[in-house]
């Protein structure tokens, strides 16, 4: 890998902690939403970010509803869909139907509720979303100055090669 | 169009509704009987990737008991507890916890919008009315004392499935159930307060702090609009959901250009 290869992972790389910030940022009023944390390390093949998903739990809110539920510990709601499609969520905002089966607002039944020893259930609160605001706009600025001198060393490392192409080769 | 500003954009949006529910709620924290909505969000993702970005799933009314507070207007009622006034207009029937009502020439007791409270008509030369905490209407005539008629609630197995009409009417629908007619003032039933009105269930100092975190967050998703989309100034035509498959989203550039996306995300958290 030479110069140019590196300076081009670092891009993307920034484009990825870009995307990760943004997708945190629009969730932030998101019931039981755990935030991505972007992970960066050095491979062979230049600058690489994954995502892991924060095992930070939100903070509770009062609600008073009775159907709300919040997870105090380690555990998770499981809904399932019309069609059948099981899910795991932290977001305890249901509703009771007319049959009095748990659903939440996208219409999913609850039907287990999954708990690590220790943990409980309140009702009447929910679980926020455990994305910090302020530290995913921090890191969509970061991000976006980390592109932006990427950039800049593409250019200037282009500027050389160009430099070797039609200077150099022009000495007799 | 890219991630980042597919997710930031559909943040904004997001924020939008939470602004429109939130300053609904506001407008309305002075009516009586008034039922606050809230708005909630879910994740969009798609196999091995989440957060793609957020959708409204849209609002529902909060049921919860609003504070009663003594009023002066000779037939104000409320409940406390759960249940509704069933009020008619001409053949429809709605459901109300508005109990500002007063007593029409023809005897009826109605509410500022014309409801009639079902089934109870004052005599015309009764004097004064009272109602007790089980609903018995009982008025003062020229020969005594009497009871004339019953006030019975109106429960459903689902409330929160009922079709909000002003954030005060409510009208049955096939997900919330039929009506279930109660007699108040039961052990662990809702019972009725003469003189009293519930206020609305919507705390203004919550829902100013809601707007201001909701401004903020539009604003943090305007600075990911910006910094995945630098030369250009983006503006949301519009965001449309179906189901929780697709999520489509339509900006339009400074030069009114429009850009059309769609995520196909399998799922929302």
């Amino acid at each position: 890998m030479d110069g140019i290869d590196w300076a081009s992972s670092a891009m993307v790389a920034a484009r990825t902690r870009l995307d990760i910030a943004t997708g945190n940022l629009a969730n932030v009023s998101s019931g039981g939403f755990r935030a991505v944390v972007a992970r960066g390390r050095l491979t062979a093949h230049g600058a690489e970010i994954t995502r892991v998903a924060s095992s930070e739990h939100g903070s509770l809110v009062h609600t008073g509803r009775p159907s709300d539920l919040a997870i105090v510990g380690d555990g998770s709601f499981r809904v399932r869909d019309g069609g059948g499609n099981v899910t795991d969520t932290r977001n305890g905002a249901f509703t009771r139907d007319r049959s009095g089966v748990l659903r939440d607002d996208a219409g999913r039944a609850l039907v287990a509720t999954r708990l690590a020893p220790g943990a409980s259930v309140r009702t009447g609160y929910l679980e926020t979303a455990n994305v910090n605001a302020i530290a995913e706009m921090v890191d969509v600025l970061g991000a976006q100055r980390s592109f932006e001198s990427a950039e800049k060393v593409v250019a200037a490392i282009d500027g050389v090669n160009q430099k070797a192409g039609n200077d150099v080769a022009r000495i007799k | 169009m890219d991630r980042a500003l597919f997710a930031a954009a559909t943040g904004m949006a997001a924020q939008q509704a939470n602004l429109d529910t939130v300053s609904n709620n506001l407008a309305n924290s002075e009516v009586s009987g008034f039922k606050g909505a809230s708005q909630s969000f879910a994740a969009l993702a798609a196999p091995g990737e989440r957060g793609l970005g957020t959708t409204a799933l849209g609002e529902h009314v909060v049921f919860t008991q609003g504070k009663l507070e003594r009023s002066d207007g000779p037939f104000d009622l409320a409940i406390d507890g759960p249940g509704f006034f069933v009020v008619r207009l001409g053949k429809e029937t709605a459901y109300t916890r508005d109990g500002e009502f007063s007593r029409a020439a023809d005897g009826t007791l109605r509410n500022a919008l014309g409801w009639q409270l079902a089934g109870i008509t004052i005599p015309a030369d009764a004097s004064s009315a009272k109602v007790d905490a089980s609903g018995a209407v009982t008025v003062t005539m020229p020969t005594g004392a009497r009871t004339i008629a019953n006030i019975r609630l109106a429960q459903f197995a689902a409330p929160e499935h009922l079709r909000a009409v002003g954030g005060t009417l409510f009208y049955a629908t096939g997900q919330s159930g039929a009506a279930r007619l109660v007699t108040p003032g039961a052990n662990d039933g809702p019972s009725i307060r003469f003189g009293m009105l519930e206020q609305s269930n919507v705390s203004i100092v919550e829902s100013m702090m809601q707007i201001l975190a909701a401004q903020r967050a539009y604003e943090a998703n305007a600075k990911g609009v910006q910094a995945a989309e630098t030369p250009d100034q983006w503006k949301i035509i519009s965001t449309i959901t179906t189901g929780s498959t697709r999520y489509c989203l339509s900006l339009s550039d400074i030069t009114g250009k429009k850009h059309s996306d769609s995520v196909k995300a399998s799922n929302v958290f």
